[in-house]
């Protein structure tokens, strides 16, 4: 059987509601759990631990007293830049272009992927990253006991000396596929998925899906005027001003939108000086 | 040979002797940190997720634009035909082989997998173009080629040994390669001028998601801040040497000729840093919406622009003004000045561009590299010490003095 029209159309893209997320960690477990993160020796070495999705705790300001005191949590992975080529058939974020090895790529559904046989561990791609979303397996990944029954078959389990990242947990994309074939599916964008962190939310605070599709739930999430992409700072602009500045050079312009109604939390995630 | 070992020891003043055993005690250090190093990974430096690199890419840096003096030096020799420099080419010639040597082996101790080095040549990330994507590529294939260059021109130091250069075929090979040396030293400055720029500058510069690095004229700057600093750092080592020798092994004009030419680049390289201080300042840090000077905060805070900015400033009253720079004193001070603002705006790069933070709910980090980190960094300098000594002494590095000791005997 031949399909006709089997070009990628979709390009996936995620929501978090802020507002909603409780900071309870579920996604982080899910992450973990589903790309068989590794327990160090020690991993109160906050610095060094290997783990895609981090809950980052934020606060307006450190010494301010109830009332004044706000407090947030913002999970945050790999934010799948596309660069300057918003919407182009080839992305260009911040990390893949630096690869000395060719162990980091975009693919046509816009994930940025990562080879870890073929990574050398130069941490040049980490170097590049804005958002801290690529580790590195500083001491070698271990699994314990019965901890290596429950890894998933999935995901490859990485060496000493490599970069690790979030893919959007493509690989039950990939799963999902499958089974779809084997019912005689063909049409590679016939199959949705749901990554592990948004499928461990309590409160629905993630919602994943395609951002070309207009009808999606998290392309409509992505056109609200909640959303907010993290450090992008040239969301802030006018439409002229973003034209000019995206001439001169390129800007992050991740995949993954934040949404909240906090103007203090909609400020921090700018740089923007405190109001 | 234990007992030619002996004799190096005795015939060697007290001084000398402790240099000496400090040296080898360094390099010892080194051999047994770098296997722990090399076997059980980089879990043991101070480096992190978010402190990714650290002395090793700062050594890589230092090394690689002070050994950039090597190819500004045979340029002016070679392709300008500046006579005077010829003393000093030997030496400097070794300073640079020895630089991009271990640039190559603190490279290697950084990547988290040395066995797959050789991926970079394997699997280029060449992109469309002629010109690499990647900076590292870049890296990778210039610094080996100029490697391979310095190598070629430091054989006929080698074949110059006294007793080498006995046998009549090694005469006519060096003598031959030495006229031949003018190509190495186009293809050597050709290349370096790719190298330097990606490794010193480009590759920081081309970050453009991270605005305390995003220069695009960052490539330029380090080629000019190599030629700068790189001629002192020439001058620097065999005056060094000489008064450690106690003998005159390259005359004085040779020195101040070169530290003028330093002095000279220095005046390019202060108008190309001010470029770049006002242009962080008054395009690039806007554009990414932060205040240039709310980025130099934390450990590595302004002090360390003022200060590169006051060597920058000492190197170029002292080293362009006849009168000081043919003072040897203050001429000292000048090239020292020069060597150290280039090893500060390194510093500078590195420490205080790691240390800002990604998001305004972090703070500034800081980093304090591990007794590994520290061991192989001083293990690799004291390494090239010795092969420096060595060099010094059973080698002509110096043909200024071997010239004159020949001239002393026949007057005997």
């Amino acid at each position: 059987m031949i399909v006709k029209d089997s070009a990628m159309k979709r390009k996936w893209g995620m929501a978090i509601d802020l507002d909603k997320c409780t900071g309870c960690g579920a996604c982080s477990i899910a992450c973990n759990q589903e790309n068989n993160m590794p327990i160090f020796e020690d991993d109160s070495d906050v610095p060094k631990r290997v783990a895609f999705l981090e809950l980052m705790k934020v606060t307006n300001d450190r010494d301010a007293k109830f009332p004044d005191v706000k407090t947030a949590f913002l999970p945050k992975m790999c934010q799948q830049c596309e660069g300057n080529a918003v919407g182009k058939h080839k992305a260009d974020p911040p990390c893949v272009s630096v690869c000395p090895a060719v162990a980091t790529d975009v693919g046509d559904d816009g994930v940025v992927s990562q080879i870890w046989s073929r990574c050398i561990g130069c941490r040049y791609c980490q170097t590049a990253c804005p958002y801290e979303a690529r580790v590195f397996n500083w001491w070698k990944p271990e699994y314990e006991g019965s901890f290596k029954n429950s890894l998933s078959t999935d995901v490859s389990v990485a060496s000493r000396g490599t970069i690790v990242k979030c893919t959007f947990c493509s690989h039950i994309w990939k799963r999902e596929r499958d089974k779809a074939t084997a019912n005689g599916i063909l049409d590679i964008n016939a199959v949705l998925y749901t990554p592990a962190c948004a499928s461990a939310c309590p409160t629905g605070a993630i919602i994943f899906g395609d951002l070309n599709d207009p009808e999606s739930e998290v392309s409509k999430l992505a056109k609200s005027d909640r959303a907010v992409r993290l450090v992008n700072t040239v969301d802030d602009e006018t439409p002229e001003k973003q034209k000019a500045l995206m001439s001169k050079k390129q800007y992050a312009n991740p995949k993954v939108y934040y949404l909240t109604s906090q103007k203090w939390l909609r400020d921090m995630m700018r740089f923007k000086k405190n109001s | 040979m234990i007992q030619f070992i002996k004799n190096i020891f005795q015939e060697s003043s007290k001084n000398m002797r402790i240099t000496l055993y400090v040296l080898i005690g360094l390099v010892v250090l080194f051999g047994i940190f770098a296997i722990q190093i090399l076997f059980w990974g980089l879990g043991y430096t101070d480096m992190n997720n978010n402190f990714t690199w650290g002395a090793w890419i700062i050594g890589d840096l230092g090394l690689v634009a002070l050994g950039g003096g090597a190819f500004t030096t045979g340029y002016f020799l070679y392709i300008f035909r500046v006579d005077k420099l010829r003393p000093l080419i030997s030496s400097t010639v070794l300073i640079g082989f020895m630089c991009y040597l271990f640039t190559f082996v603190f490279l290697l101790f950084d990547l988290g997998q040395p066995l797959r080095c050789w991926f970079g040549f394997a699997y280029p990330n060449w992109g469309k173009g002629v010109y690499p994507a990647s900076m590292l590529t870049e890296v990778f294939f210039c610094l080996s080629i100029y490697f391979c260059i310095l190598v070629v021109e430091l054989i006929p130091v080698v074949l110059e040994h006294k007793v080498l250069i006995k046998n009549k075929v090694v005469a006519a090979i060096a003598h031959y390669m030495h006229l031949l040396m003018w190509t190495m030293a186009a293809g050597g400055t050709f290349l370096s001028f790719f190298h330097q720029g990606s490794l010193g500058g480009g590759m920081w510069g081309v970050l453009y998601a991270r605005p305390v690095w995003f220069a695009p004229h960052f490539f330029f700057m380090a080629i000019v801040a190599a030629m700068a600093g790189g001629t002192s750092f020439m001058t620097m080592m065999p005056y060094i040497a000489g008064k450690i020798m106690k003998k005159e092994v390259v005359p004085m004009e040779s020195y101040q000729l070169l530290t003028k030419i330093s002095g000279m680049i220095f005046i390019g390289y202060f108008v190309f840093r001010v470029y770049d201080v006002y242009t962080g300042i008054a395009k690039f840090a806007p554009m990414a919406q932060r205040n240039y000077f709310d980025m130099w905060g934390g450990y590595y805070g302004v002090w360390m622009l003022v200060l590169e900015f006051a060597l920058i400033i000492s190197a170029l009253f002292f080293l362009n003004q006849k009168k000081y720079r043919e003072q040897e004193k203050f001429m000292v001070i000048g090239a020292c000045s020069g060597i150290f603002a280039i090893v500060t705006s390194k510093l500078s790069v590195l420490l205080h561009g790691f240390s800002v933070p990604n998001f305004p709910w972090k703070s500034f980090t800081a980093y304090m590299p591990t007794i590994q980190e520290w061991l192989i960094t001083l293990g690799c300098f004291a390494c090239m010490i010795l092969i420096y000594m060595v060099f010094a002494k059973w080698f002509p590095l110096f043909p200024h003095l071997e010239h004159h000791e020949a001239h002393d005997e026949s007057h005997h």
